[in-house]
């Protein structure tokens, strides 16, 4: 293909994830399967000004031109940031009479059992600003009182004269008859121009009227604003010269466009983790590894989630910042440990790491940034885990002195430990907390961790992962490139995709079955047009269905997924007997089973280009940069270790324990008695010494 | 969150600090795995949805070293029957794959019937060096009405099933005879025969993991972390009671009654006596044994006990055995904080919440500013009708929060479950689509927190009407004549009501205990609960947060201008500016 050709094809693909501190960037070539990560500041105030600034570096950097880019995708935490900050639009609420206090109530619990100085978040929405109106729909669907349409018209008038910028739509059972909200809405629309209008039976059609209301109002909130922003991402896109449609994120994982989150931007809300987690489950998949943890560890936090069979695991409750959002998620757990937790004595003489975090500012001791407490990374400094003179490539020096300080003084000292017992016992502590997340993630969920491998990345991930693995007695660890960056790239491995719902609550029989085939009828033709809309041509359009199913007296939902098609009812039933058994532990036979909700999800396939080729020639030995001392376990006490720079390792070279491989955003650690290879994709698979070769094990893998 | 140490103290720590905190962390990770396999192995909408369950895990001397408890009530109830077990058999009498089963008060120090505890011994190089141990409460467990839990039974006879302590698992054998019998004692024999099968399979893997722990680690290596661990915890909590100056410190609560209808208010006493590290609660002084079936029997006490010590002191404390030892306790016998056989003790969580006011309010005397709360509405209020539909007998029940006091800095919860319980709301669509029942209002009740510096919380108003005829009506409540004090001149929270047909000219009053009311077609009833008492003198409420109380109708203008002066109330209107 004639140079001048290639330039001018769009085939550069970027995906975007706006961080709290930093905004890491990914970016393919579609021609040559190349990846490219780059790492920008965030610009809190204006986010999309990091991004602008991201996307003109990456492509200056790379040799490329706007005019290829052919997809730009990115994660936000927009949303997000203005409910935990209360910033949202001044918002009021239309609702059933006798019902304005349902997102107050909430569920009635505490939620602390013990310590009273937490307490449930103020709704976004004050009392005062809760209209009750006359109207009432039971659950079978009958009107038990209409629409009272003067005093919504009554309610619409006083909400002008209190400047309210979005108006909430919720009323009881509106998910079996939307009528009333539609009416309520039209007369919204004709005296409130201007408003952001929230509807629950659009942005949540599903039974159970607190978790619907939450997130509508949640929607509300965060609606004008977001608006704002998106307008603001395009103008600075196109300022670039760039003529693709930048996507969102949501947060089970899918992208869409800019019109679509403009009208449910509460999807957005868990986005920037989800795209981690797609993109894990494409790698690891890729690398022959279906069933995999997640483990994606920060600063502050680390995310936690299950991959099984290829496919991230939704959660269908979610909360953001203390209140509910029931939008399909990826299920994903947060704990309170990262390389800024905080190690300190409690009031019993016992050590503790973590929940509080030294944060980016002043952070661990070692920033010299007046941090004057003992975090994990001081730990990792002290045993030379860490370069103890620089990190991220010399980017931000490291004062080691004053790591081993806060170490010595507030840990050790006080325990009588040495100062390497200190460090060892901080890490051991943070790792077996770490480790106790995974085990809750996969048990909650049905799952035994020793059957799933390790996928870490984060900027923290990769340090602890062997150690978290052996907690958890998981087998076989994958670091992926560039692992700091790893959300950036799950963006460019997404697919468009929106989720559909409706709920019909029935015994599940050939009646209801014909029923809910109509249900996915209408869904399927709205999906249609959806994709239609986001501009993805017929041939890459398809659908997933799925029923969520329960056994007559059960208060819970089980999800049977039903593929592209409806298969015929007796298998519907099976499957549900066999995930039930799976997730339950038991099936019962011959009792009735209900029907609860029909979900459809629209995916527009991505084209995602072909797989980088494996770099060729170089050694093991070339790769080595250097060599430090470090302090693995009290067994092998100081060990002098290379150091390898992960971009030159070659593939299928095998570094053996103890080593350090290092690389822009991460480093990886393989202990003694361990040793790491480099696949073809350019992942670092690490194991023990005495598991099998890696070729065997991955056929054992893809059997199982 | 625990604080760091004190400045300018010794420290005491244990011998390997890391280890410990290493080992707590793994076997946290146990009980919190039992935990989630109980919650989703379990059949019934009270142990898998309202998660009325808790699991933990002992040594083969009784001593509690984790517990996952969902309810605080179930905080150190496990224990009883563990110490049960020990006193009927010897270690060496107890074979691998034997489980045993037991709920009885009386029998196997429960805290009421409908908790069915499952305890396996967990052995290591051929003898017991564990046990795993879970309790789910049971829907109904038979007596004469629905649920078991009557508050106007006078003896453990009208409760349901008595279960001593008694093997149900042998030698890996299932024991199905006495499975079944325990299932048809009840009103829903397929859900006990799940729900337990799944509690024997909870701790079968409570027991492998456990083995797997000592199999990696070693079972010196374990046993030293455990006393380590007891250790440490012990000395946790008794720095925190040290922390506390010497002397005798007492509170109260008042009751509506003991549960039978006729009776007069009755009092619940706490003493609270600080020497050193040492922490005793002493109970002389409250009321006589219940006549209904309020009473509290040992191991609910010392849950409640536990509860408010972890509340108030400490609430990261682990919950084990050193917890327990740091904390004495004392109650006469004969009294609702010690009956005598054969009292009833099914409703329990009522007096346990309203105990649990008396003891932080002993310790109000004796806390910091900042952990200082006044009274909450300290009740369990419940509903339940039951009647036919199409596909036979339906039973709806459900207990409803109220309002928490206020504290010092902050107003108090609306709407919210305190103390020993903690259990979620029936979402009314979900109501109305499972029963022929439809919810009129669901919303917080106005003027029910007291006035204050601080305002009390306020009480939820539940109204529901039936949709068919012969439907029948069954409340309990508590707090419609005993309120919610309020705390250094806050007034006192908003009394419970009970009214049938609300609203209509046949409106009327009913009793705090109402059994089996019949309701026709379009017939309602109201519930509302009590609210929280308010804290710090009302003249001193800034004026902003009470113009916001007005304009969102949580206060009425006219009680405004009762509780906190009209003058006051004219200027918190004229200088309101809206902040949202």
């Amino acid at each position: 293909m004639p140079d001048g050709q290639a330039r001018g094809a769009k085939r550069l693909r970027i995906g975007v994830d706006v961080g709290g501190t930093f905004t890491d960037l990914a970016m393919m070539d579609e021609a040559t399967g190349r990846i490219a990560f780059h790492k920008v500041p965030s610009t809190p105030a204006d986010p999309s000004l990091a991004i602008e600034t991201g996307v003109r570096e990456i492509l200056a950097r790379n040799d490329g031109a706007a005019g290829q880019v052919a997809f730009v995708g990115h994660g936000t935490t927009v949303a997000t940031n203005m409910v935990i900050e209360r910033r949202g639009a001044r918002t009021a609420m239309l609702t059933t009479r006798g019902f304005r206090d349902v997102i107050e109530i909430a569920r009635q619990t505490r939620p602390h059992l013990y310590d009273y100085d937490v307490q449930r978040p103020a709704p976004l929405v004050p009392r005062r600003r809760r209209n009750e109106i006359g109207e009432r729909i039971a659950a079978e669907g009958t009107v038990l009182r209409p629409l009272d349409e003067a005093e919504v018209a009554r309610a619409a008038e006083a909400m002008r004269a209190d400047d309210v910028t979005s108006v909430a739509v919720c009323f009881l059972h509106a998910w079996r008859d939307p009528a009333h909200e539609r009416a309520a809405k039209a007369v919204l629309r004709r005296l409130l121009p201007d408003a952001y209008l929230s509807v629950s039976s659009e942005v949540l059609p599903e039974f159970r009227e607190f978790d619907r209301f939450s997130t509508t109002v949640l929607n509300a909130f965060v609606g004008p604003r977001m608006a704002t922003y998106l307008d603001r991402l395009l103008a600075r896109v196109r300022g670039t010269g760039i003529a693709a449609e930048p996507y969102t994120v949501h947060s089970n994982g899918g992208l869409m466009s800019v019109a679509t989150a403009a009208l449910a931007p509460v999807r957005t809300c868990l986005s920037g983790p989800a795209a981690g987690v797609i993109g894990a489950a494409v790698v690891a998949a890729q690398a022959g590894f279906p069933d995999v943890v997640t483990f994606d560890a920060g600063g502050t936090s680390t995310d936690v989630s299950v991959v099984a069979g290829g496919q991230a695991t939704s959660s269908s409750s979610r909360d953001v910042a203390g209140y509910p959002v029931k939008v399909p998620s990826i299920g994903i757990d947060v704990i309170g440990a990262g390389g800024g937790s905080i190690a300190f004595i409690d009031a019993g003489g016992a050590l503790k790491v973590g929940p509080r975090s030294a944060g980016a500012d002043p952070g661990p001791a070692a920033y010299g940034r007046g941090g004057m407490e003992p975090t994990l990374t001081d730990a990792n400094i002290v045993l030379g885990r860490l370069d103890q003179a620089a990190l991220l490539r010399g980017a931000m020096p490291v004062d080691a002195e004053a790591a081993r300080r806060a170490v010595r003084t507030r840990i050790a000292e006080p325990l009588g430990l040495t100062l390497e017992q200190a460090a060892l016992g901080i890490i051991r502590i943070a790792v077996a907390n770490m480790g106790r997340a995974i085990r809750g993630v996969t048990t909650e969920r049905g799952y035994a961790p020793e059957r799933f491998a390790l996928f870490a990345f984060g900027g923290a991930g990769p340090l602890h992962a062997t150690e978290v693995a052996s907690e958890c007695a998981i087998p076989v660890v994958i670091i992926p490139r560039e692992p700091g960056t790893m959300c950036a790239r799950g963006i460019l491995l997404a697919d468009i995709a929106l989720d559909f719902v409706r709920s019909e609550i029935a015994p599940l029989d050939a009646t209801t079955w014909s029923r809910a085939a109509a249900l996915f009828d209408g869904m399927a033709a709205e999906a249609d047009a959806w994709l239609a809309g986001e501009g993805v041509p017929a041939d890459r359009r398809a659908t997933l269905r799925a029923v969520e199913l329960r056994y007559e007296g059960q208060n819970f939902e089980v999800r049977v997924p039903l593929g592209n098609a409806l298969p015929p009812l007796a298998e519907v039933l099976d499957a549900f007997a066999a995930e039930h058994a799976r997730t339950n532990g038991y099936a019962i036979p011959g009792r009735e089973v209900e029907l609860v909700n029909c979900r459809l999800t629209a995916i527009g396939k991505v084209p995602r280009g072909a797989p980088e080729p494996p770099p060729e020639g170089g050694s093991v030995e070339a790769a080595r940069i250097g060599a430090r001392r470090t302090f693995f376990d009290r067994r092998s006490g100081w060990c002098d270790t290379p150091v390898y720079a992960r971009e030159r390792l070659p593939v299928g070279g095998r570094v053996t324990g103890p080593a350090i491989i290092e690389e822009m955003s991460s480093t990886s650690l393989v202990f003694p008695g361990q040793w790491a290879t480099l696949d073809a994709e350019g992942n670092l698979i690490i194991r023990h010494e005495s598991a099998a070769a890696p070729r065997a094990a991955t056929r054992e893998h893809a059997d199982a | 969150m625990p604080d760091a140490l004190p400045q300018g103290r010794a420290p005491r720590h244990a011998a390997d600090p890391i280890a410990m905190e290493v080992f707590a962390n793994r076997l946290l990770a146990i009980t919190e795995e039992m935990g989630n396999v109980l919650v989703r192995a379990s059949f019934s909408t009270n142990i898998k949805e309202r998660k009325d369950c808790s699991v933990g895990m002992f040594d083969a001397r009784g001593r509690c070293l984790a517990q996952a408890a969902h309810m605080p009530m179930h905080l150190g109830s496990l224990m009883g029957s563990v110490v049960t077990l020990l006193e009927r058999y010897r270690l060496d009498q107890m074979r691998p794959g034997d489980a045993f089963v037991c709920n009885d008060v009386f029998l196997a120090r429960g805290t009421h019937q409908p908790d069915i505890n499952i305890l396996t011994p967990v052995f290591v190089d051929g003898r017991v060096a564990f046990f795993a141990v879970n309790t789910g409460h049971h829907s109904d467990v038979g007596g004469p009405n629905p649920g078991s839990m009557s508050q106007s039974a006078r003896t453990i006879f009208e409760e349901g099933l008595r279960i001593p302590i008694m093997r149900i698992v042998r030698g890996g054998e299932l024991d199905l005879d006495l499975l079944e019998m325990i299932a048809h004692n009840s009103r829903e024999p397929a859900e006990r025969m799940l729900d337990l099968r799944a509690q024997v399979a909870v701790n079968e893997r409570g027991a492998e993991l456990m083995q797997r722990l000592v199999a990696t680690d070693g079972i010196a290596a374990v046993e030293g972390a455990i006393e380590a661990l007891l250790a440490y915890t012990q000395r946790r909590l008794r720095a925190r009671i040290a922390a506390l100056p010497d002397g005798e410190y007492s509170g109260e609560r008042w009751m509506d009654g003991d549960g039978l209808p006729g009776g007069e208010p009755i009092v619940l006493r706490a003493k609270v006596v600080v020497r050193g590290d040492d922490l005793l609660l002493d109970f002389t002084g409250s009321a006589a044994q219940a006549r209904g079936a309020l009473n509290i029997a040992t191991n609910a006490l010392e849950a409640t006990c536990y509860y408010a010590v972890k509340a108030l002191l400490d609430p990261e404390l682990p919950a084990n055995s050193g917890l327990f030892e740091a904390v004495r306790i004392h109650a006469p016998e004969g009294t609702i904080v010690n009956p005598r056989f054969p009292a009833a003790t099914a409703a329990r969580a009522i007096s346990a919440n309203r105990l649990s006011g008396a003891i932080f309010d002993a310790f109000d005397k004796v806390l910091p500013a900042n952990k200082r709360m006044a009274q909450s509405h300290d009740s369990v209020p419940a509903l339940l009708v039951s009647g036919q539909r199409r596909s036979g007998t339906y039973v709806y029940l459900e207990t409803i929060g109220g309002g928490a006091g206020a504290r010092q800095g902050a107003d108090g919860a609306e709407a919210v479950q305190m103390h020993v319980t903690n259990s979620s709301n029936l979402p009314a669509e979900a109501l109305e689509i499972e029963y022929p029942l439809l919810v009129d209002e669901y919303a917080l009740v106005p003027d029910s927190g007291g006035a204050g510096q601080w305002r009390g919380g306020l009480g939820i108003a539940r109204q529901i009407s039936s949709r068919v005829d012969g439907s029948l009506l069954t409340a309990r409540g508590e707090g419609h004549v005993m309120v919610a004090p309020g705390l250094d001149g806050g007034l006192p929270g908003g009394r419970a009501l009970l009214l049938i047909e609300p609203g209509t000219p046949n409106e009327r009053l009913l009793p705090t205990a109402t059994t089996a009311l019949p309701m026709t077609s379009g017939v309602g009833v109201r519930m509302e609960t009590p609210g929280g008492g308010g804290f710090g003198d009302p003249a001193l409420r800034d004026l902003q947060a009470l113009a916001a109380d007005i304009l969102d109708g949580k206060v009425s203008r006219a009680a405004a201008e009762r509780d906190y002066g009209a003058a006051r109330v004219a200027q918190a209107l004229a200088e309101w500016r809206d902040p949202t």
